[in-house]
Order: C-alpha cells, then structure tokens, then sequence
C-alpha cells in the first residue's frame, strides 16, 4: 500500500498535474485565439475596457455581491472557493512533497489556519450540493455532474483532514490517503475538460462577451447568401416560402 | 418573489391567434407569425445556426458559455419575468441553456461524440418551438449579466437564438412589417411616415413653441455640413410632440447648427432584436444620409435601442477609420448646460418626478447621471426608484417586444410588473422615461396597473424650463 501512495503522490501527480496544465493552456489559448479572430473580423476596435475589467475583478473577489442574489448559497460558494484554492496550494503538507519531488518550495499557511479552511470548504461543499437539491430552479437545470462537483471535490478534503490529524489509527490511515490522493489526480485529470475549467476561463468572460458582441461587416448578408437568400431581402419570409429549400448544406451539421 | 395572480396569468397567456394559423404554423407563440416553411423546421435551424457560426463572432461565446455554465439560478432573481411567473422555463440561464443545448450537441466534438455514442437524436421540432416561445419572453434587459459569475450574457444569446429563428421564417409579425416599410417601403421608416407629413408636423410643432414661449424656433431640414443629424425614434414625431420641441428649443438656445434628413429621419433599428442583417443595412441608411448631408456627428434622439445601435453599431458596418462620433440627445443637453450655454429656470417642476433608466443607455453605464443632474435643477421633488441606474428594471417591453400589440397582456402584467411596483412606490407624478419604447410600454402599463403617473420624456420636462431670456441669443434675432 505504501508504494500506492509513493506512485499517487509521485509519477501519477507529476503526470496529471502536467496534463491538467496542458489542458488548461490549450483551453485558454483557444479561448484567446478565438477572441483574436473574432475582434480582428470586426471593424470596430472600441471596447469599452474599463467596463471589461470593472466586471471581471468584480467577479474575481466578489465578496460585496454575495448578498446580492441567493446570499446563503453564494457566501458558500465563496468559502468552498477559499478553501480550494488555499489549502492545495499552501497546506505545509503539500508544500513538503514540493519540495520533495520538484526542489522548490513557498510558504505555507499554518496548520491550524489550514484546519479552518478545510472545515469550511467540507461544510459549504456539502451546503452547495444541499443548496443545488433543495432549490427548485437550481435543481431543474442541474445535470447529473453538477449535483456530482461538490461532492467530489469534497472527497479529498475529508480524508485529508482525517490523515493530518492522527486520532485515526494506522489501518485506517492508508486506505484513506489513497482515497485523498487519487480522487485529488481524479479532479485534476477532469479540470481542464469540465466546466472546472472556469478557474482559467472564468476571468476571461467578460472580454468574451464584449468581443461577442462586435459583428463582422457583411456577415448578415454572408449568412443570406450561405442559406440561398443572396437574391432577395431575408427580412422578407414571404419571399423564402415561394423559394425550394437551398441543396447546398448537409443536414448533420458539422463539427468544427 | 411576488408571483402574478391566476387571473393575471390566465390574461397574460391568452393568445388571441386563431386556432387554424396555430395549427397551420405549427406554432403556439402568442405573437403572430407571417407564414413561412414548416416543414423540417429543426434541419432549417441547424443550417441557419451553421451558416451565422460561419460568418459572425458568435462561436467564441458559445464556446466559452458552454464550458463554464454552472446553473447556480443566481440570474432568477435579477430576471423580472421569472419574479412574476415562478415557471422555470423563463429562467434566464434555463432559456440559455435550450440554445447552449444544441451548440453544445451540434457544434462541438465532444456533443457529436456523445450523441454518437448515445443515440441521441439531435434538435427535435418541439425545442425550435420552445425557442421561438422563450426568446421572446426575454427582454433583453441584460440584468441578470451583471449576475451571473461566469459571466454568461443572456441576452447575447437571446439575440442570436431570434437570429436564427428569423432565418428560418419565425419573426414576430409586427417588426417583420416594420423593418420591410424601412428597408423596401416608399417612406423608409418603421412608423410609415412619408416626408409631407414629417413636413407638416414640423411646421406644426414650430407654431405651436411661437404660440407657447413666444420664441421662434426652427426644425432645420436638410442643411449641408450640419454638425448634429438628428434621429430620434420615428415614432416621436407621431406621439412625441413635447420631446421633439424640448430638443429643438435645446438647440434654439445654443445655437448649434442641425438638422433633420428628409432622406432617412427614422433611428429605428429593430435588427438589434432579431436579425444582424438588418441591423446592418438600417445602419447603412443612416450613414446614406449623413453622407449626403455632410453631418459631422450623430445626433440620437430619446430612444434607448436606437441609441445603442448607433453608439455600438455604427463604428462597426460603417467603417471608416475615423466614424462620425454617435452622442445622445441628453448627452448634448447636459453638456450644454453644463457649458453655460442654456439656462434652465429652477424650480419649475413642483410635481414628484422620478427617472426610469432605459437598460440600453443604462446597463452598460453610459448613460446614467446627465438626465439626473439636468432633473434635479428643474425639478423641486425628484426621486429615485430602486434599483436604479446599472440596475435599473426593465420596463417589461424591451428588445422589440413593446411594438407586438397583441402581447400587451404579457407586457403590462408579467414583463411590467416589476417596473410597476417600482413607480407605484415612488408615487410620483412624472415618470420621466427617455426611450421610445419604454414610453410606450410605461404608458401602457400605468393604464393596466391603474397607477396615476404620467411618463414624459425628458425634454418634455425641460422644455417647461428652458430660460430663453437670460440665454444667449447666438445672433439670431427674434
């Protein structure tokens, strides 16, 4: 067992932790090729940045709109967010193995600090699966791994929290640091193909959207011209009913 | 959330469309629809939705929106329709997500992929009807935007959602009519006005501020190398005789040269609710005419969309590297005030006035202090509504929605009754709201709430104020 948890933590880290960061560099510089190409289609280069970047820091610490729209689940939402990016990251545990395996190291936060987050991050994980169930709207939307995210992300943080503070014995120590080890390489694995990606694309949205909303000049009259209309004004439906349906596009649409 | 009554709703959601163009359409939306192809109508949809990915921005937001849609419901609070309904569909993020649906399954590997693997069968006709029905629930307010964490714009994906529906046929009727009157009818506007009787009203509305301040003023008509083109909504020159001679006793007292077009006076743009097509050849009518007049600015009337579109729009289809800079009307005024250059008696307005922000000079921040500051020194008792400015409430007949007549049960008693509630309390007197449609649609809404409130314009409220004596005269002699 004990060469499970060298592996977990060793050779399988180091290769979901590269594949989660490749994942996610692809996922944001598609992102970032997508905005490039479209705000070049566009003639009209005025964004409105200030806007852009008063929305996304807004959104980045986000404290002062919690209370906004469901204050109960967003305040959860906020500390689940705390806690998972500060205790993978700072957890003197962590920050050991760090050091260990790749040389370098940073500060971590103490332990008792760390203790806290982890309470709140299990505590507003099980909140927010709570809070997914047991609103109506939220738990007509919901798609199974929706209702799933919380849950999972919860996994490590228990057993972590149950490995560090040794009250467990030793038998049940192991077992539980496999668990907290590869459900942590699970969660990696998935990030950057999940809607998890949004800790990189998240910041992004803003300026999405703006771009967005910057049309390419003639792009109406390309899409007539694609559907056949090129002749007739599309504005006129009368006009597409005596028209046969154009021969031109497959009925599967295609995939880009 | 205050839920609308069962009456209400029964009144709302009564459709007056005859049973046989329901059946022959295919299509239970409230609105008319003009008759178009039925069949294979979700085939249609993907070749549409295919054909505008091919050719506009779209993708790089869908693409984004599919990843991180995280379905919090935070948006249910923010979304006027929902508060009224309670009914899921009219979820904002759940509206999202019908069009997000079928990107995500069409139009990405990983959705071909696990339809593939699923058997799943792809847009089926009941989704393009429960998205003709849902996209023109929406207003387009844009709230619930400012909302959403993932920073997901709804009504960017209700604009592209109507998109796609016009391109197979599905348009309301009444901005169908509309938008072919502007674009291939004899008089070129929405509102069908031929230049004769835009002559008369003019002529008209001059008498009327000689017989009511004593000054003359004029409605300049085609003057060459004007600095200001003036289009207002061009409903305002049916309905709006007080906004049209508050504006034109604006420029009476600084003096700047204006004018009106007899070529194209109409801001109307209905393609920013449904279609970028037309949104882009109105605009090109617009840029027609300042080309021809030689009009160094454009100068927007008291009219919300219409604003937008030319402010964000006009840079965009009328290209050149240096467009003609876009203002609005109350920017012009307040900045003029601001300049000294009109002198505003005060105190004049004793009633309770209160300021409703259009969302489209609002949401995005443009436009939110100038009416205000101008309000406060005519009026002795102007109050605010809340939520105000960024976060203003909708009227409840945004995004086209107040120009279908046969709606206005949805309007007045889901989309408005927010907005209602909101005027009610404020108990004032003059509801000052600076946007065409939303004029309309407070107007209407005052009448089936049965709230006692006027709604005026801005420069109905100014004209009472404007101070032709102290001002100066600019040469032009009485």
């Amino acid at each position: 067992m004990e060469s499970w948890i060298e592996f977990g933590r060793g050779p399988l880290f180091r290769i979901t932790f590269s594949l989660m960061l490749l994942g996610l560099l692809r996922a944001v510089a598609l992102t970032i090729f997508g905005m490039a190409e479209a705000y070049r289609r566009s003639p009209d280069k005025i964004i409105n940045w200030r806007e852009v970047r008063r929305q996304t820091f807004a959104w980045l610490f986000p404290v002062k709109r919690l209370w906004r729209a469901r204050p109960l689940y967003s305040t959860l939402s906020f500390l689940f967010h705390l806690g998972l990016l500060l205790v993978p990251l700072f957890l003197a545990a962590h920050v050991l193995l760090w050091k260990r395996f790749a040389g370098f190291a940073w500060f971590a936060i103490p332990q008792s600090m760390a203790n806290i987050l982890t309470g709140l991050a299990i505590m507003a994980g099980i909140g927010l699966f709570l809070g997914r169930l047991l609103n109506p709207e939220a738990r007509k939307m919901s798609r199974a791994l929706d209702f799933a995210w919380p849950l999972l992300l919860v996994i490590p943080f228990v057993s972590g929290f149950l490995c560090s503070n040794a009250t467990i014995g030793a038998n049940a120590y192991q077992p539980l640091m496999i668990l907290h080890i590869y459900s942590a390489n699970l969660i990696m694995l998935l990030i950057p193909f999940t809607k998890l990606s949004h800790c990189v694309l998240a910041p992004l949205s803003q300026t999405v959207t703006a771009i967005a909303w910057k049309f390419p000049a003639g792009a109406g009259d390309r899409v007539a011209a694609t559907l056949g209309y090129a002749d007739m004004p599309s504005w006129i439906p009368k006009a597409r009913l005596e028209r046969p349906a154009p021969k031109t596009m497959c009925g599967e649409a295609v995939a880009k | 959330m205050q839920l609308i009554s069962p009456e209400d709703r029964e009144k709302a959601f009564h459709s007056v469309k005859k049973l046989d163009a329901i059946q022959k359409q295919g299509l239970a939306v409230r609105y008319h629809v003009e008759d178009f192809e039925v069949h294979d109508r979700a085939r249609r949809f993907l070749e549409a939705f295919a054909a505008i990915l091919k050719h506009t921005n779209y993708r790089v937001a869908l693409d984004q929106y599919v990843r991180l849609s995280a379905k919090c419901s935070r948006c249910t609070v923010k979304c006027q329709v929902f508060q009224a309904t309670g009914d899921q569909d009219d979820i904002p993020c759940r509206r999202s997500e019908l069009l997000l649906d079928v990107y995500r399954r069409h139009f990405t590997i990983s959705g071909v992929l696990r339809a593939r693997l699923l058997g799943d069968p792809g847009l089926t006709d009941e989704t393009v009807r429960e998205m003709a029905e849902a996209f023109y629930n929406c207003t387009a307010c844009r709230r619930c935007h400012f909302e959403c964490p993932m920073g997901i714009d709804h009504a960017l994906l209700t604009h592209l959602g109507r998109y796609i529906l016009s391109e197979i046929g599905i348009a309301p009727r009444a901005l169908v009519v509309s938008v072919r009157e502007q674009l291939t009818g004899s008089s070129g506007n929405t509102s069908a006005v031929p230049v004769p009787a835009l002559l008369d009203t003019l002529e008209f509305l001059s008498e009327e501020i000689k017989e009511g301040t004593g000054v003359d003023v004029v409605f300049p008509i085609d003057e060459q190398g004007a600095d200001y083109l003036f289009l207002p909504a061009v409903s305002d020159y049916i309905m709006e005789a007080d906004t049209l001679m508050g504006g034109a006793a604006v420029f009476r007292a600084t003096g700047d040269r204006w004018t009106i077009g007899t070529g194209y006076f109409d801001g109307i743009n209905y393609g920013l609710f449904y279609n970028d097509q037309i949104l882009e050849h109105v605009l090109r009518k617009i840029h027609t005419e300042a080309e021809r007049l030689g009009a160094k600015k454009l100068l927007m009337g008291e009219c919300g969309h219409a604003s937008r579109v030319a402010k964000f729009f006009y840079p965009t289809f009328c290209g050149e590297k240096q467009p003609r800079p876009v203002i609005n009307i109350m920017e012009y005024t307040h900045k003029a005030w601001r300049d000294g250059k009109l002198k505003l008696k005060p105190n004049v307005i004793t009633e309770r006035v209160t300021y409703h922000d259009p969302c489209n000079l609002a949401r995005t921040g443009w436009i939110l202090e100038q009416p205000r500051e101008l309000l406060q020194a005519i009026c002795t008792d102007f109050v605010e509504m809340t939520p105000n400015r960024r976060d203003n409430i909708c009227c409840g007949g945004g995004s086209g929605t107040v120009s279908i007549d046969e709606i206005r049960p949805y309007r007045t008693l889901v989309g408005g009754k927010a907005k209602a509630e909101q005027i009610r309390a404020t108990g004032a007197k003059y509801c000052v709201a600076p946007c065409a449609n939303c004029k309309k649609q407070l107007r209407e809404l005052m009448e089936d709430q049965g709230i006692d409130c006027q709604i005026v314009g801005l420069h109905d409220l100014l004209y009472k104020a404007i101070d032709f004596e102290s001002g100066d005269t600019h040469g032009i002699v009485d």
